[in-house]
């Protein structure tokens, strides 16, 4: 969930109106934004935005449009968008899409802005929607990869094409000297973060002007001289490129919507492909490709559970900036700078918020539904009173181990665990088969415990099993352990006797040999001719793997099998 | 003073009432008259002294002789000397080399010993250098040692100043201070403490006496007392009820374990059925069944564990499985456009460690009544650093509420009950929230009695692309709780790490603040 910084002042004058801190965070859950702090000294806010379908929302001016629009109930208008049907005046303004990129990185949008001087907090916040838009919806710049350029620089038309990783080289920004393509990937600090979304290609993706003035090496790094924006700077070009169309367009659209928002004129830039988009050979951009949705009203009555009127609902809508039409059936026009209506269901839930949540009263489900527990569960708590009325202390571990702990110190070879394959460390590389591993684990840090140890867990374990549909198994497990100086075979058989006797149960045991168990004092447990278990005294070598200088009886006892009626 | 003489331990009270105000008393004089034994002797001076009841008079200074681990075998197994007499008499005489091998001992310790005893008339040599002996049989000195053995064996010790002249003489040859490994006595100065009674001690002493109190009140009833009513004609002695009892080590539920019982309990009696689920999911059932697009930041592979073999499972169930894929690539039949990209049915398969527990309503809901409503509380993983507010797995509270006529204001009143019945929430707000698979979505916001304003959970009426896919055609209401929190603070603590504690002693001082 991106996070955001912004400037009090700007974030006001975007909204309209001053608030205070409490009643800026009440406002703020329209934008289902939380105020998460405030830097007193600059009066900078941080703002967490939860809605990663709102992409609108990660800047200054987003989040002070929805704030705006929220209070007064009006709907911004933008006249700079084309339309399939109407195309707006690109002037000489045109980005032309060469062949060569189609199988690399497929598109590119772009779009121009002049007016004032930029200042320090308009130009923080663009770099600041750049990486916020790169990074969450543009999936770290592997779908969208923005670049902001010096127009007055620039000569149009600009090329976008796929060029000689070794031939094509420029100085590009926070370095002094020409790199190639290719050493950009290696040397360059971008390089190293995003090069890997291209290398495998034969050929880079690549931005000149008509005078062959390098702009950038999408998606890695702009050139220090066309694309170094700096305060004071009034004419910028802004482009885009990337895998998927349709949220490159969105993604200008609300550039295009922020920087308008912030006084800029917005000049329109032609994109001519050399192949069919679903937008047709050529796009003007900023492009408001959104089709009209319907909804009818009473699926929305249904589901908020209020009986709303069709203006009712209409004036919901326009405090979240959406123009709605109709009456029983309203057709909603989605804002250029949204693509968030996948379902009428998207649209109910503005009407919520622009209704205001305060207004929805509280009933009660009426329906009646017995609530039951699982028989795994009930059957686990008849064990676990067995094992609380034997003295036992109830334990709860983690699932994750190590393999040193869960494999090595149990002296076992380990072929039946389920390893991570991308653990975030070794000690948490393992899922637990036993509590076995756990229960010694306690031991190992409870020297100091006052002896008798009597400890136990119920819980889950898994572990590979061919015949499942997912080749793992996952099963309840009753595990517990005594340690004290006077701890035998015999005392923790009594124990397995009095469950299985108190559970009216019949077992058998036959000889076991497991090198956790000192041989000849270990069996196994037989219910219904299967294996439910085992048990026996720990034997010294793993107990002195785990530093363990008391001797310890342990038991595993799968409750999935014994739960069965006999 | 009020002086509280009901408590005091029988020794004590024997003591007291034995010695009289103005005289000394040690340990000697209370084993001799009392029929103490030395350590009873030392508990009560050690008790009354620590009470103020008796003082030091004086110190006085004697020697005792302690039997040796050689003095030990001597007593029992004879001394050299008087296996020497019994070996010659028994078999008749012998050279000393043979004697000395016959009993296992140095020629020289037989030959000093031969010394002493023909010196004593106990034993003569021939001249072919045959020891035998004369049948007079153990010498004074030989009796007397013998003796001090056998005392010094049933008593631990032996004062010195019991002993007579013959036996002063007797036992200097055979003892020593230091070093005494090789003689069967060690000599040890003792310091003894001779006490007398203090004002307090003589106060208590009265007490004791106008209390009619002996020390020979009953202490434990005993079976025997009861069965040969003994205890008919005696009274009980008081105990000290303020003294420190002992410690138990009782079974005990985990108290973590014992609030998501609770939760489960309360979860049951509001009309929920409980579902679990296995630990290892698939991609599709952890992301793509939850309506979140296979190329979502959410499902990153630093998000979410994956299980590194078998990485696939064989199959996913159908129809959902082509239900799925079509909501995701154009909405199916759920009236949703859906997200437009190709579904990756190997992605799919993918096998991961379960991430969320909304997992499991989503597979609760092929097989779900309606009306119907469903919770889990269950064991969740995800890819993050371990902290104080996180862990490797921690436990996710879920459920759903499927029925005709649930909506929007159901579930605020459903969070509502859960608010209160669950957190003794004082005030509830409901605020709008994001979830990729619920539209709407809300988060609910309690006020706690102690933990203030946080939030209680997440929430939101499931998506048509969700439920119509997984064959629910009802609006189904689904939520999450965050019951950690609540847990902690029912605890006492402020790191979610000690939930799962394996420190036995910290889980068993645990208890509910």
């Amino acid at each position: 969930m991106p996070k955001i910084e912004v400037f009090q002042d700007a974030l006001y004058k975007y909204a309209g109106k001053k608030y205070g801190d409490h009643e800026l965070e009440e406002m703020l859950t329209v934008a289902k934004g939380e105020l998460d702090d405030k830097d007193e000294s600059s009066s900078e806010l941080k703002i967490e935005l939860n809605d990663t379908n709102r992409p609108d929302l990660w800047s200054t001016a987003g989040v002070g449009r929805q704030l705006r629009v929220y209070k007064t109930g009006e709907v911004p208008q933008y006249d700079f968008f084309s339309t399939a049907d109407k195309e707006q005046d690109y002037g000489d303004r045109v980005v032309k899409i060469d062949p060569s990129v189609k199988d690399v990185r497929p598109y590119e949008v772009a779009l121009a802005a002049r007016g004032r001087a930029i200042d320090e907090a308009t130009l923080k916040d663009i770099i600041q929607t750049q990486e916020k838009l790169c990074w969450n919806f543009g999936r770290k710049r592997r779908s969208i990869a923005i670049g902001v350029f010096r127009s007055d620089l620039l000569t149009y038309p600009i090329t976008y094409r796929a060029a000689d990783p070794d031939e094509t080289k420029f100085v590009p920004l926070q370095m002094e000297e020409k790199l190639s393509l290719r050493q950009m990937t290696t040397e360059h600090p971008k390089g190293r973060e995003y090069g890997h979304i291209v290398a495998d290609f034969s050929t880079y993706p690549y931005l000149e002007d008509a005078k062959g003035e390098a702009l950038s090496f999408p998606p890695v790094i702009n050139s220090a001289y066309t694309g170094a924006v700096k305060v004071g700077d009034e004419n910028i070009f802004i482009e885009m490129t990337g895998t998927e169309l349709r949220d490159l367009i969105l993604t200008a659209n609300i550039v295009a919507c922020d920087l308008a928002d912030a006084g800029f004129e917005i000049l329109p830039v032609k994109i001519v492909y050399p192949y069919e988009t679903e937008f047709g050979g050529e796009i003007v951009s900023p492009f408001y490709f959104q089709q009209p949705v319907e909804l009818e009203l009473d699926r929305a009555r249904k589901m908020l559970g209020v009986d709303f009127s069709p203006a009712q609902a209409k004036e919901a809508l326009q405090k979240m900036g959406v123009r709605a039409e109709g009456e029983e059936k309203i057709t909603v026009t989605v804002p250029p700078y949204r693509n968030d209506f996948l379902h009428e269901v998207d649209i109910i839930e503005d009407i919520m918020i622009g209704h205001g949540m305060d207004r929805f009263e509280p009933i009660m489900p009426s329906d009646f539904t017995p609530g039951r527990l699982t028989a795994e569960e009930e059957f686990a708590r008849k064990v676990r009173d067995i094992m609380i009325g034997m003295g036992f202390q109830e334990m709860m571990y983690n699932y994750l181990g190590s393999k040193r702990d869960f494999i090595d110190k149990m002296e076992l070879s380990g072929e039946e665990f389920i390893q991570i394959e991308n653990p975030m460390t070794e000690n948490y590389e393992f899922v637990r088969a036993s509590i076995m591993p756990n229960l010694l684990h306690s031991e190992s840090v409870s020297a100091h415990a006052v002896y008798p140890h009597h400890i136990f867990e119920i819980g889950k374990i898994a572990y590979l099993h061919d015949a499942d549909n997912s080749g793992t198994v996952t099963r309840n497990s009753l595990g517990f352990l005594s340690s004290d100086g006077e701890v035998g075979f015999n005392e923790v058989s009594a124990h397995v006797s009095a469950i299985f006797y108190y559970l009216s149960r019949d077992y058998r045991l036959e000889e076991l040999d497991d090198p956790r168990f000192i041989p000849g004092r270990a069996a196994r447990i037989l219910y219904r001719d299967q294996s439910a278990g085992m048990f026996g005294e720990v034997h010294p070598r793993v107990l002195e793997n785990w530093g363990v200088q008391m001797p310890c009886t342990c038991c595993e006892i799968d409750l999935d099998t014994i739960s069965l009626e006999e | 003073m009020d002086l509280d003489v009901k408590s005091l331990h029988p020794l004590e009270v024997k003591t007291l009432r034995h010695v009289k105000p103005g005289e000394e008393f040690d340990t000697e004089r209370l084993v001799m008259e009392l029929s103490f034994n030395i350590g009873q002797c030392n508990q009560a001076f050690s008790w009354l002294a620590a009470k103020g009841f008796i003082e030091e008079a004086r110190r006085s200074e004697r020697v005792v002789y302690e039997l040796t681990e050689l003095g030990r075998s001597y007593a029992e197994k004879g001394t050299p000397e008087e296996r020497i007499v019994e070996v010659l008499e028994q078999e008749g005489p012998m050279k000393m080399p043979e004697l000395a091998r016959r009993l296992g001992l140095e020629n020289r310790d037989v030959g000093s010993a031969y010394g002493q005893l023909s010196k004593e008339g106990v034993l003569s040599m021939d001249a072919e250098k045959n020891v035998s002996s004369t049948g007079e049989g153990a010498s004074e000195r030989m009796k007397t040692v013998r003796s001090l053995l056998e005392r010094a064996q049933k008593n631990g010790e032996l004062e010195g100043s019991d002993l007579s002249s013959e036996e002063q003489q007797a036992i200097g040859k055979i003892s020593k201070k230091r070093g005494a490994s090789g003689v069967p006595f060690k000599t040890a100065d003792r310091e003894e403490i001779v006490y007398r009674l203090s004002p307090n001690g003589a106060a208590a002493r009265e007490a004791l006496i106008a209390a009619g109190m002996t020390g020979e009140e009953i202490g434990a009833l005993s079976p025997e007392l009861l069965s040969t009513g003994a205890w008919k004609n005696k009274s009980f002695r008081a105990y000290n009820i303020q003294s420190p009892p002992n410690r138990v080590l009782l079974g005990r539920r985990n108290p973590y374990g014992e609030y998501l019982h609770w939760v489960k309990d309360k979860l049951s009696s509001l009309g929920f059925e409980e579902f679990d689920g296995p630990l290892v999911e698939t991609e599709f059932w952890n992301g793509d069944a939850l309506f979140m697009p296979q190329f979502h930041s959410a499902r990153d592979i630093h998000d979410v564990y994956y299980v590194k073999n078998p990485s696939h499972a064989k199959e996913i169930e159908q129809p959902y499985l082509d239900q799925v894929a079509a909501a995701h690539e154009n909405g199916w039949t759920t009236g949703s456009r859906g997200w437009g990209y190709s579904f990756d049915r190997n992605f799919t398969r993918r096998q991961v460690l379960r991430s969320q527990g909304t997992v499991l309503s989503a597979k609760q809901l092929p097989q779900a009544k309606v009306p119907g409503k469903y919770f889990g509380v269950v064991r969740c993983f995800r890819y993050d650093q371990v902290d104080a507010t996180q862990g490797a797995d921690f436990y996710q509270t879920e459920g759903i509420v499927l029925g005709e006529e649930v909506n929007l204001r159901t579930l605020l009143g459903l969070l509502k009950m859960f608010a209160e019945e669950i957190a003794g929430a004082e005030e509830v707000k409901y605020v709008p929230g994001y979830f990729p698979f619920t539209e709407p979505s809300i988060e609910v916001h309690i006020k706690h009695p102690e933990l203030g304003w946080f939030e209680l959970g997440g929430s939101g009426i499931f998506r048509p692309e969700v439920s119509k896919s997984l064959g629910v055609d009802v609006p189904v209401l689904a939520w999450g709780l965050g019951i950690d929190r609540m847990a902690l603070m029912h605890l006492g603590l402020n790191d979610l790490r000690e939930l799962f504690s394996p420190n036995i002693e910290n889980v068993r001082l645990r208890r509910n603040q």
